[in-house]
């Protein structure tokens, strides 16, 4: 159900970022507000995901909350990105098609790395097949974070 | 409705991974009936481009050659991809330290190359294609992407 609930806020997230679908008002308030409530979520799906013991639990936790500061900065980013695309939507130039996708490649370079470099300090502390966990949930929630953000938005015309 | 039918095939492609998975014991490469599905998949991709990124003709033969070029080279990516599932599936339940570090550094790797790729060849399709149908290109590449990799992930069972 943890799952859902994330998937739900990320939706509600879009419709934050984007007025494509809502004509929802972007509000930096609501934004943050709904990031805060899909990592708190998320939070509590890794952890239990993760099934550490006590030991490797205190060696986890502080580097995946910094993780998920680091984080947050992206899903910022990315939330602005989908401003920026929606404000641009009915009239593109060439110029904001392109700016656009340096940003998009730069953010998913950024996450990227993210997840690397957080499985190397894990991999200082953990056993590697957890550090291996770590990374298949951490995919497969970011993917379900990405669809609606992916789907619900529609393509440059 | 050629993403749905796309999703279908994508679910039966990742099918035989789970099972092997679960079965730990199973030595027999399930990699045949992967390739012919992923095949399947290429196919139906091709025509989701065709179909939603409306060229003329003079963008047609332009495009197509570097999206062969690419489907191409992202093929390597995704077979090195379903070997790696194949020895995952084939260590689970008895993976050492070294299998685990081993895995986690190709499948980086994979990611790591599968990105630069991707960019690469948007920056291709762009000198190509105007601007606003390279950001087009983009975007269908992506849900896609996003779609395989939600199905694929969806059944590997993570790592004890």
């Amino acid at each position: 159900m943890k799952n859902f609930r994330i998937a739900l806020a990320a939706t509600a997230l879009l419709s934050v970022a984007a007025p494509f679908a809502a004509q929802a008002q972007s509000t930096y308030d609501d934004t943050q507000q709904l990031i805060a409530q899909i990592q708190s979520d998320k939070r509590a799906v890794v952890l239990k995901a993760m099934a550490l013991d006590d030991a490797q639990m205190t060696a986890f936790t502080p580097i995946y909350d910094k993780y998920q500061a680091d984080r947050k900065l992206l899903m910022q980013r990315g939330v602005d990105l989908i401003n920026a695309y929606s404000s641009n939507y009915d009239s593109m130039t060439d110029a904001a098609a392109k700016g656009l996708l340096k940003d998009w490649f730069k953010l998913q370079e950024d996450e990227l790395a993210l997840v690397q470099g957080t499985a190397k300090k894990l991999d200082k502390v953990l056993p590697t097949a957890r550090v291996l966990r770590f990374v298949q949930v951490e995919n497969k929630l970011n993917t379900l974070l990405r669809l609606p953000g992916i789907q619900g938005i529609p393509l440059a015309k | 409705m050629k993403i749905a039918s796309l999703a279908v095939a994508l679910t039966v492609a990742a099918f035989p991974v789970m099972t092997h998975a679960q079965a730990a014991p199973a030595t027999q490469s399930v990699k045949t009936d992967e390739q012919i599905i992923l095949k399947q998949v290429m196919t139906d991709k091709r025509s989701v481009y065709a179909q939603n990124l409306q060229l003329t003709d003079a963008e047609s033969r332009a495009f197509w050659p570097v999206y062969d070029e690419y489907e191409g080279k992202a093929k390597k990516l995704n077979d090195e991809f379903l070997k790696l599932v194949d020895d995952y599936a084939a260590k689970f339940g008895s993976m050492t330290d070294a299998d685990a570090t081993a895995m986690l550094k190709t499948k980086m790797r994979i990611e790591k190359d599968r990105e630069a790729l991707k960019q690469t060849y948007t920056g291709k399709v762009a000198k190509v294609l105007p601007p606003v149908k390279a950001l087009r290109y983009a975007q269908i590449e992506t849900r896609l992407d996003n779609m395989i990799r939600r199905e694929v992930y969806s059944l590997i069972p993570l790592a004890q």
